[in-house]
């Protein structure tokens, strides 16, 4: 069974289109990142799983329930970090905490979530409306943790959070997927995905534009080695002779490089071509493209 | 909150208020949400200064019967209770309860949505219907706690001043006061439920409590006549309609019951009585007293040479439904509906 699939899911808030038929599925037990630029519909998609704003056309089902229907039974099982949300400002952490633990039935150890998502102690016997960003941002994540939900949906979770907390972040949606839980959480920044992740969608004006590994998209968004190549001094017929092997896109030379662009796998070909056509190599540099230009090239291709 | 949660409460064992406290969470989703909207609430400034606005509306005017302005400690300390909250209470808990009341309420939920603390509550397991009701009964426990604690001072305070005091007409005043806030909370409460932002919330709360206070008895009024001059309907349903019509504003019902159970003291006409005050004296008081409230009428001659029309009882009570009983459950059916109009709304709107 999916852990959540939504079916040609469609919202418009007046005029605006902000979902157009979003189709997609996320396996029970993986970590999946809900990727796009701000502005593209992720939170309004996390909101129509959560029920807090309704479909214009499609249905959504989370953890075999109907989004509407039985939002209750979902929100049961289901830990949430919101996007844009705030405390309760008189309430310590330990009471909002404790307030989850109530909700939702369960038998939580306030103190262990505390240490788990890195709060002081101190802090967390404090009023929570004199919290930081961040540390709303680890009370929150400890909440949605309390229960041991089978789902946990983290909107943006790292917003506000520094270095260690994004790492500590990262380790927790780990643990949580070793328990048997099933993340999903959305990021416009691609680096917290990369490392993380089983499986990634990019969602691009409302519309899901790629879903696969990041390894997958690398190869499908067909993106390329740069190989830049110096040589001891200009040599005609080097382009000439970086182009005739096959796997090479272009190739031209700047004074005495030469910029290759060419699949991975035939870089060698290529310094081996140069050097029969008469260039002196005297040294090489590759330049694999980087996720943030493979989104690039998602998101600008749908402009 | 039924009786026996109140006496349950009151026992103050540790033990017997976590069973408790379990019970009723397992009873009513709603109730985790209440209990938190309390707890925050409590910890504000917020109680503090409501428990001294209550004090000065309750305390403060007993200074009157004190130093004797218009008589009044005379009146008071002769004829007690009755005089006391006729002379000073009614008009003034009826004009300044409600705004009070309101302003507890309004922001219940559109803050919540406005702060974003709502997408954490609704995260958790509760159907919108749960935060209503939550935040209706929290709200209301927050204004109920103050008030009673002013009114029970209030007693205490007027049996030290060795005014006759009258525990059983006393006892009915608190309930209907307290009753009052709880409606009104729950209004302010539901419409924040039902609008979009804070500021529209206290644009219509304001609305209502004008509407309620000032206008609605026009309002019955030119029903009434709308009835007899547009569609004929003259006689005996006119009147009723009219009627039915005034006990369905919060703040006439509540000053009918109390002026029902402050003349209860002296006849047993005191129902029929206290409905038919509700009326300006060119209302057709004869019809009234005999058709719609079940009275006997008889016109008498004024020391000035006019007609005046009083109603006596002929034996037999009210109609049930313009009865006290009827009218105080008029009063308690507001928190259902204006809940119910909320959830309504509140339901259907994308936050």
């Amino acid at each position: 069974m999916a852990a959540i699939e939504l079916d040609g899911v469609t919202k418009r808030f007046g005029d605006v289109e902000a979902l157009r038929g979003v189709d997609m599925e996320v396996r029970e037990g993986e970590i999946f990142g809900f990727l796009g630029p701000n502005g593209a519909g992720k939170t309004t998609t996390i909101d129509v799983l959560l029920d807090f704003v309704r479909a214009t056309e499609g249905s959504a089902t989370v953890l075999g329930h109907d989004v509407h229907e039985e939002s209750r039974a979902i929100r049961e099982r289901t830990g949430v970090l919101p996007e844009g949300f705030d405390v309760y400002g008189r309430l310590t952490g330990r009471q909002h905490v404790e307030f989850v633990s109530e909700a939702k039935g369960a038998d939580a150890d306030p103190d262990a979530v505390c240490e788990r998502v890195g709060l002081d102690p101190e802090d967390f016997d404090r009023k929570a409306g004199g919290y930081s960003k961040g540390m709303k941002q680890r009370l929150v994540l400890g909440m949605a943790l309390v229960g041991e939900p089978d789902l946990l949906i983290l909107d943006e979770p790292s917003t506000g959070l520094d270095p260690n907390g994004a790492r500590r972040m990262r380790e927790i949606v780990r643990e949580e997927r070793e328990r048997g839980a099933t993340v999903f959480f959305s990021s416009h920044i691609l680096g917290q995905v990369e490392s993380v992740c089983d499986r990634v969608a990019i969602l691009q004006d409302g519309e899901v534009v790629a879903v696969d590994t990041v390894e997958g998209l690398r190869e499908a968004a067909g993106t390329e080695t740069v190989l830049t190549v110096n040589l001891a001094e200009s040599v005609d017929g080097v382009v000439a002779a970086a182009e005739g092997v096959a796997g090479v896109e272009s190739a031209r030379l700047s004074g005495a490089t030469v910029i290759v662009r060419c699949s991975d796998d035939v870089k060698m070909d290529v310094l081996t071509a140069i050097e029969d056509a008469g260039g002196n190599v005297e040294n090489f540099d590759t330049d694999e493209a980087s996720l943030d230009e493979l989104f690039a090239a998602y998101t600008e291709d749908e402009e | 909150m039924s009786d026996s949660d109140a006496a349950d409460g009151a026992a103050g064992e540790g033990a017997a208020l976590a069973t408790l406290d379990e019970a009723l969470r397992e009873q009513f989703t709603w109730y985790v949400v209440a209990k938190k909207e309390f707890q925050d609430t409590v910890r504000s400034k917020g109680l503090w200064v409501l428990s001294l606005v209550f004090l000065v509306l309750f305390v403060v005017p007993l200074l009157s019967v004190v130093f004797d302005f218009l008589g009044l400690g005379r009146a008071a300390r002769t004829s007690g209770t009755g005089v006391l909250i006729n002379s000073i209470y009614l008009n003034l808990v009826a004009l300044l309860l409600p705004l009070i009341a309101m302003f507890v309420g309004y922001a219940a939920l559109t803050r919540e949505r406005e702060s974003g603390s709502l997408k954490v509550l609704l995260s958790l397991p509760f159907s919108r219907r749960d935060v209503i009701i939550g935040k209706v009964v929290g709200r209301c426990a927050v204004v109920a706690l103050p008030l009673l604690a002013a009114l029970a001072l209030t007693a205490l305070l007027v049996v030290s001043m060795s005014i006759p005091f009258d525990p059983v007409l006393y006892g009915l005043f608190v309930l209907f006061t307290v009753g009052l806030a709880l409606v009104m909370v729950s209004i302010a409460v539901s419409i924040s439920g039902a609008v979009p932002s804070g500021r529209w919330s206290l644009v219509v709360n304001f609305f209502a409590y004008f509407y309620f206070s000032f206008v609605w008895n026009s309002l019955a009024n030119g029903i009434g006549n709308l009835l007899q001059n547009q569609l004929g309907m003259g006689g005996a349903i006119r009147w009723q309609i009219t009627l039915f019509v005034k006990l369905l504003s919060p703040t006439q019902a509540y000053k009918t019951l109390v002026n029902s159970r402050i003349a209860a003291n002296t006849g047993a006409n005191a129902e029929r009585l206290a409905r038919l005050e509700m009326f300006s004296p060119n209302a057709d008081r004869a019809t009234l007293c005999t058709d719609v409230l079940l009275g006997n009428a008889t016109v008498q001659q004024t020391v000035f040479g006019g007609n005046r029309t009083v109603c006596q009882s002929a034996g037999n009570a009210v109609p049930f439904y313009f009865s006290d009983a009827a009218v105080f459950v008029y009063l308690l059916l507001w928190i259902g509906l204006a809940a119910a109009i909320s959830y309504y709304t509140f339901d259907r709107v994308d936050l």
